[in-house]
């Protein structure tokens, strides 16, 4: 090639970069709204509705919540745990919402993956995770924060993922427990394979605790707590719309990464609790990637194209990836559909279909429950004996009854999440 | 040479070799072929679902967009090179076919401009890092991807998270069909043949491929050996960028992992197709059966129900398999035993 032709090529190169830069700045400027930044208010939703839940305090907390915010993270504002403290734990990291705290600085540690809140505080809190890539975990990470900023004792906060690496996962632990930090909350993606890493924090004095029924073996013993809801209580819920709605024929199950405990917790007491006539046709694990249960959804679909229903954690996954290869393979979205999560998303796109032969029964996503499970780690270092399981009931919407598609929530958001709505915003512009 | 004095033993050497090197060639790329015959067949006996309408619906769009990015692959594997900046290409530029767009068809045009613009980019930094200043390809493009994914990441959080959706025009031409096969699959095969027809028939295209079958040889007959080396980075680049843009045709909306799964597939689509990891030929069409069969396994282990393990034990032997009689080695093979023996040397002197 002679210079002037290598000279052209360049150019060309060049314009085309400038042209991407361009394009890409102008559409970023572009279909936005302005929107008027909000410096401080509340760290959680806090309704109009008056009345609060609960009474007493002890170990720096008050137990009391207002009803408004229970009712949006649980649905009712009586689905609280059984037990008493596990109960008490749950209202005083749900009741914090009504404190301040600096939106600014919120976003700047969410954007930078930890800060110092400034308050001089003596302790230092983790959230370590194994995956972190998608919109849930981003969003339970900025709960994580807005908890985190109500305790003025609280002086930095750490956000570690490991991007579904489990030596990364392992080598991050072990970062933070020689970082001496005081609390470490956390959701294990590779289940007990994380269990020499809870004993050693545990045994170093840092309370671990984990939500969305991240569970490990042996709560209370290798490490503080799990907080969520039980997993088989939610499986037996989904094989009761199953056995109601459907009533004969085939499903099938999606889960996570392979041997996640949240999967594995639900399919079992699913599987156990159908009827004779429903046949689970497969149960494939989608590394919570929508591209994935695209492939996933079509192979089952090739199989079974009958398919009268599918259970899966993921709503908004199934309403991009599911909904895509359905589409492709030109058979209707029908069928019954109950998921664990609630993303504005799937019930946009509920609403849009009007197909009565579509019924998605779902449960909450779950975001404030890492402020249950921060609060419980910060109740344990006041000396507070806490429970080693926090478990919240259970209980199914119709999304032909309660519409998940809410109004200004991003479409993979949940709306049961407590981060106010203008900080969303900000998150996600 | 005349008739009178032409050599016949010298014509039937020449014959002999140019039946000998077309032997060769079809030995180094046929047996991909012949190994998706044989997957075809034994999905008929154990998975005859895998054949059918629904799973071909998604087996040939996907087929299509790894056997792109497998492409862009390819030109850099014919150099001797690797390139592991293809998730980072593809996640940014699906990110700003949403971003740019807002999901409005009126700004598909340059959104997809910006797309191609980002692959271009990374490829041309890439072919400089490679080619100009002879840095370690394995290391610089893994490097160049991991920024890209980075910067990926920031701009999906800040202008792709609460719109997500590519515009409706792409997506209905994604699913669109003709001939009762996905328009992602036309594209594919149209990009396929076009560069299978410029390598092989252009002046360009051969010397592209002069200088990757020998580029002290090619340095010596004039050819700018570093050039071609940044021009097939740039191509590459600009090729998952094509991948990206049919993807999110495809999947209809782009999400944090978008583009995650094709860091290692391109890689093996090009090795199972026929090329060497060392540089040389390579085959366009091959490649692309080779993404076939690598895409239509995945799903055919799905459609079988085999459980999630099961499905990565067979996944992996398969590829084992395909290493294993892969072109490159049966032309090894088939090359040394076509070897004319040598005579043992006469001793000196009587």
């Amino acid at each position: 090639m002679r210079r002037n032709d290598l000279r052209l090529v360049v150019l060309m190169v060049v314009s085309a970069a400038a042209i991407a830069l361009v394009a890409a700045g102008s559409g970023a400027a572009s279909g936005k709204h302005a929107t008027r930044t909000q410096a401080s208010g509340p760290s959680g939703v806090v309704g109009k509705g008056k009345g609060t839940i609960g009474k007493g305090g002890g170990f720096g907390e008050k137990y009391q919540a207002p009803v408004s915010t229970l009712a949006h993270a649980l649905f009712k504002a009586t689905l609280l745990p059984s037990n008493k403290m596990a109960r008490n734990i749950s209202l005083a990291a749900l009741g914090r919402s009504t404190k301040t705290v600096n939106y600014d600085l919120a976003l700047k540690c969410w954007k930078n993956n930890g800060c110092s809140t400034g308050t001089g505080g003596k302790y230092t809190v983790a959230y370590v995770e194994g995956f972190g890539e998608n919109v849930f975990r981003q969003m339970s990470k900025m709960e994580f924060i807005l908890d985190a900023l109500t305790y003025p004792s609280i002086g930095k906060i750490i956000y570690m993922s490991a991007h579904s690496d489990l030596n990364q996962a392992i080598a991050d632990f072990k970062s933070v427990i020689a970082q001496h930090v005081s609390a470490i909350v956390t959701y294990p993606d590779f289940g007990d394979a994380m269990i020499p890493v809870f004993q050693q924090a545990t045994k170093a004095g840092i309370p671990v605790s984990t939500y969305a029924w991240g569970y490990v073996t042996g709560p209370g013993t290798n490490y503080t707590t799990v907080v969520g809801e039980d997993t088989c209580k939610l499986g037996k819920a989904f094989a009761y719309v199953m056995n109601t709605q459907v009533k004969s024929g085939n499903i099938a199950f999606l889960g996570g990464f392979p041997g996640n405990p949240l999967s594995a917790g639900w399919q079992t007491c699913e599987q156990k609790a159908l009827k004779p006539s429903i046949h689970v046709v497969a149960n494939d694990p989608t590394n919570w990637d929508p591209s994935k249960v695209q492939g996933i959804v079509s192979g089952i679909l090739a199989k079974t194209p009958d398919l009268k229903g599918l259970s899966y954690e993921d709503a908004e996954f199934m309403a991009q990836g599911g909904y895509a290869a359905y589409k492709a393979a030109n058979i209707p979205y029908q069928g019954v559909f109950t998921y664990r999560t609630d993303e504005a998303g799937m019930g946009c796109l509920y609403d849009k279909l009007k197909d009565p032969k579509l019924k998605v029964f779902y449960y909450t996503a779950g975001n404030p429950q890492i402020r249950v499970a921060l609060t419980a780690d910060m109740m344990k270092l006041a000396g507070a004996k806490i429970p080693p399981e926090i478990v919240f009931p259970i209980q199914l919407q119709n999304a032909a009854v309660r519409d998940m598609c809410v109004k200004g929530y991003p479409s993979q958001a949940s709306a049961t999440s407590l981060i106010p709505l203008s900080l969303l915003h900000r998150m996600y512009p | 040479m005349d008739a009178a004095t032409r050599d016949p033993l010298s014509d039937r050497r020449n014959r002999g070799g140019a039946i000998a090197g077309s032997a060769l060639l079809a030995a180094r790329f046929l047996p991909v072929w012949l190994a998706t015959a044989v997957l075809t067949v034994v999905a008929a006996i154990v998975a005859p679902d895998a054949l059918g309408h629904t799973s071909w619906s998604y087996v040939l769009p996907l087929t299509s967009v790894l056997a792109v990015s497998a492409l862009g692959q390819m030109l850099v594997v014919m150099h001797g090179g690797i390139d592991l900046s293809t998730p980072g290409v593809i996640s940014f530029g699906g990110n700003l076919i949403a971003g740019v767009s807002t999901g409005q068809n009126h700004r598909l045009a340059i959104a997809i401009v910006a797309c191609l613009g980002l692959g271009v980019l990374v490829g041309f930094a890439n072919g400089v890092l490679v080619g100009l200043l002879r840095l370690n390809p394995l290391i610089v493009t893994l490097a160049v991807g991991q920024i890209v994914l980075a910067w990926s990441s920031k701009y999906s959080r800040e202008a792709v998270t609460n719109n997500p959706y590519v515009p409706s025009d792409l997506s209905s031409w994604a699913t669109g069909k003709q001939l009762g096969i996905s328009a992602v699959f036309w594209t594919g095969a149209a990009i396929t043949i076009v560069v299978a027809l410029v390598l092989r028939y252009s002046t360009p295209g051969r010397r592209f491929q002069a200088v990757g079958a020998n580029p002290r040889a090619a340095w010596m007959a004039g050819l700018r050996v570093r050039t071609h080396v940044v021009l097939a980075y740039t191509a590459a680049g600009a090729l998952y960028a094509i991948a990206a843009v049919l993807l999110g045709g495809v999947t209809n909306s782009i999400d944090p992992q978008f583009g995650a799964a094709y860091l290692l597939a391109p890689i093996a689509a090009v090795v199972i197709g026929g090329a060497s990891l060392a540089g040389g030929l390579a085959s366009a069409t091959s490649t692309w059966v080779a993404a076939l069969a690598l895409t239509f396994l995945t799903q055919m282990l799905v459609t079988m129900g085999l459980s999630a393990a099961m499905q990565y034990v067979v996944f992996g032997a398969a590829i084992l398999a395909g290493m294993v009689v892969s072109g490159d080695r049966v032309a090894a093979v088939l090359g040394r035993w076509m070897r004319p023996a040598r005579s043992a040397p006469r001793a000196a002197g009587g």
